[in-house]
């Protein structure tokens, strides 16, 4: 038994009948609290990686633990997605005919809707969105939208937060104000942070650096 | 569209039953008597005096039904009865009065009359004879007021049916103290199946729901329906499956969010039965339109009455659901077998 709250064992990814090896083997293991980076150019196998730490696609062969259980047997993947990781992407994945409060509640399907919608209010307005809960997405900024998509990633309080290049479509102010909210919330929350990201500046805020090449871990 | 005609057709095929109940009911007759095959029934009028016989029996008259070209554009339900026929009791005379047996004089009812420009002592063509008008009439039915009522052996001549009736109407004596009416109805059914061999004694509101042209009028407006229907699901189908395919980012989002493939699979079902209770409201709206529409054109309007009983409406929506339910499952099933990964990338 292990203290990691992910663990990564031998993972292989290969696509188009093994023709395509996305991930080549990879070990990795991660602390409950820690805030790791994942960095590697384009193709590298980075996004690929995160996506199987959130239990969004299927190994091709090895497993990935979430608190000493595999994900996928001992751990049912969508009530891992929904119950313990909560998933931010470079282009926000809003739903676009929903405004900001019904995108937070989008998530909460255990939760009944009176507390739902106040849960999603309470969020937004830690993001500084109490005057934008009732806008479309596209009525909001590229930075405000990134805040509902962070928000909605807490709505089910998870203990692990994924960042799939989540300065990648902000200006360099909204860039640094997304990572000051991160960080923030996983120091006090003491929550789990992974982000990939090919930002240089983005990857040395993390207290743990990971460099990944064809597939591999580099360092 | 589905829903319109589901509503327009089997709406005008119930009511006409109604309708056809209400003839029945406004003259008090119990029992018809016909042939055992429903379909072209053909009785011999001698039958008459055998059943005008039997104790239980206090009236029966003899009876054709046809339908005929009045103008090109006019149709109409043609009764055929015997001057004495009891059933006169449920007419109420505006003009006129009653027609001779023998003579070639017919009663319209006040709607075809109206249709027609016709009043009392005007001269009607059917088939190629002229017919004086004896009466104008207010029926105890829609089709009785939007009919044609003649002697019966006049009928029989234009029909080529001569010796034959349709159908022989029976009034039955008040059942005895102590009876059940139930009882007595199919007691008395079984003294006149036993009288006269080879035909049937039917209760007048089986007959009133299962006579040739009720059963016709039902099958064609199922038969139109269904079809409609058919196309109507394959349109909810093919809306279904291209708003799935325009979607499948947001399918993506919600699988990555934690929702489970019966969860987006129930979305999905439950955005193809607003779609089809959407269009089954829009649909009612139509079908009652038309309704409208075919009650006053002078083609229709002597057969056609406008009824919308809550029954049909809470059918028509049940239809409607269950129709996008079936056009969902499909596209439904296919959106949850949608990989987060993939669905995400989708562009």
């Amino acid at each position: 038994m292990s203290n990691f709250i992910l663990e990564v064992r031998s993972l292989r990814k290969s696509y188009d009948e093994g023709r395509i090896e996305a991930l080549r083997g990879v070990d990795l293991s991660i602390a409950a609290g820690e805030h790791v980076s994942i960095t590697g150019p384009s193709g590298s196998g980075k996004s690929t990686l995160l996506h199987m730490l959130g239990g969004l696609d299927t190994p091709t062969s090895g497993e990935v633990l979430f608190k000493n259980a595999k994900i996928g047997a001992g751990v049912d993947p969508d009530t891992y997605r929904s119950q313990s990781v909560g998933f931010i992407f470079q282009s926000f994945h809003l739903l676009p005919t929903l405004r900001s409060i019904e995108n937070v509640q989008v998530p909460m399907l255990a939760i009944n809707g009176k507390d739902r919608a106040a849960r999603a209010g309470d969020l937004l307005k830690e993001m500084g969105l109490e005057q934008r809960m009732g806008h479309y997405p596209n009525q909001l900024s590229a930075g405000e939208r990134q805040r509902v998509a962070i928000a909605r990633a807490l709505a089910n309080g998870p203990e692990i937060l994924l960042a799939d290049e989540p300065t990648g479509n902000l200006d360099s102010l909204n860039a640094a104000r997304t990572m000051e909210i991160l960080i923030g919330i996983q120091k006090q929350r003491g929550m789990t942070l992974i982000v990939v990201t090919h930002e240089n500046e983005i990857a040395h805020m993390a207290a743990r650096q990971i460099h990944m090449r064809d597939g591999r871990i580099e360092s | 569209m589905a829903i319109g005609a589901f509503v327009g057709l089997v709406g005008f095929s119930r009511a006409f039953e109604q309708e056809w109940l209400r003839i029945y009911s406004s003259s008090g007759t119990d029992i018809a008597v016909i042939q055992q095959t429903f379909l072209n029934t053909s009785v011999d009028e001698s039958a008459g005096a055998t059943l005008k016989a039997l104790p239980l029996v206090e009236q029966a008259t003899p009876v054709i039904f046809n339908v005929m070209d009045l103008t090109p554009e006019v149709n109409a339900l043609v009764f055929g009865w015997k001057a004495d026929s009891y059933e006169f009791q449920s007419l109420q005379f505006l003009s006129g009065g009653p027609f001779h047996d023998g003579q070639r004089e017919v009663m319209l009812g006040e709607l075809l009359a109206a249709n027609l420009n016709k009043k009392t002592g005007d001269t009607l063509e059917i088939q190629g004879s002229a017919f004086k008008i004896a009466a104008i009439y207010h029926g105890g039915s829609a089709l009785e007021a939007g009919g044609v009522i003649m002697p019966l052996d006049q009928l029989q001549q234009l029909s080529s049916l001569q010796g034959k009736v349709s159908t022989f109407h029976v009034r039955l004596r008040s059942a005895p103290s102590g009876e059940a009416p139930e009882a007595y109805l199919k007691r008395a059914q079984a003294q006149i199946e036993a009288a006269l061999p080879g035909l049937r004694a039917v209760p007048a509101n089986e007959r009133a729901s299962n006579n040739e042209f009720v059963r016709l009028a039902h099958a064609s407006a199922w038969g139109t329906s269904s079809i409609a229907l058919l196309i109507g699901i394959l349109g909810i189908a093919n809306t279904m499956a291209m708003s799935v395919f325009e979607r499948t980012r947001e399918i993506g989002v919600l699988r990555a969010l934690g929702w489970k493939r019966r969860q987006v699979m129930v979305l999905i079902q439950l955005e193809a039965v607003v779609l089809g209770l959407g269009g089954g409201i829009l649909g009612i709206a139509m079908g009652w339109s038309a309704m409208r529409l075919l009650a006053i054109l002078p083609q229709t309007a002597n057969i056609v009455t406008v009824s919308f009983p809550l029954p049909l409406l809470a059918e028509a929506l049940g239809i409607a659901m269950l129709a996008g339910l079936v056009a969902g499952a499909l596209p439904a099933w296919r959106g949850a077998q949608l990989s987060p990964v993939e669905a995400l990338r989708h562009e």
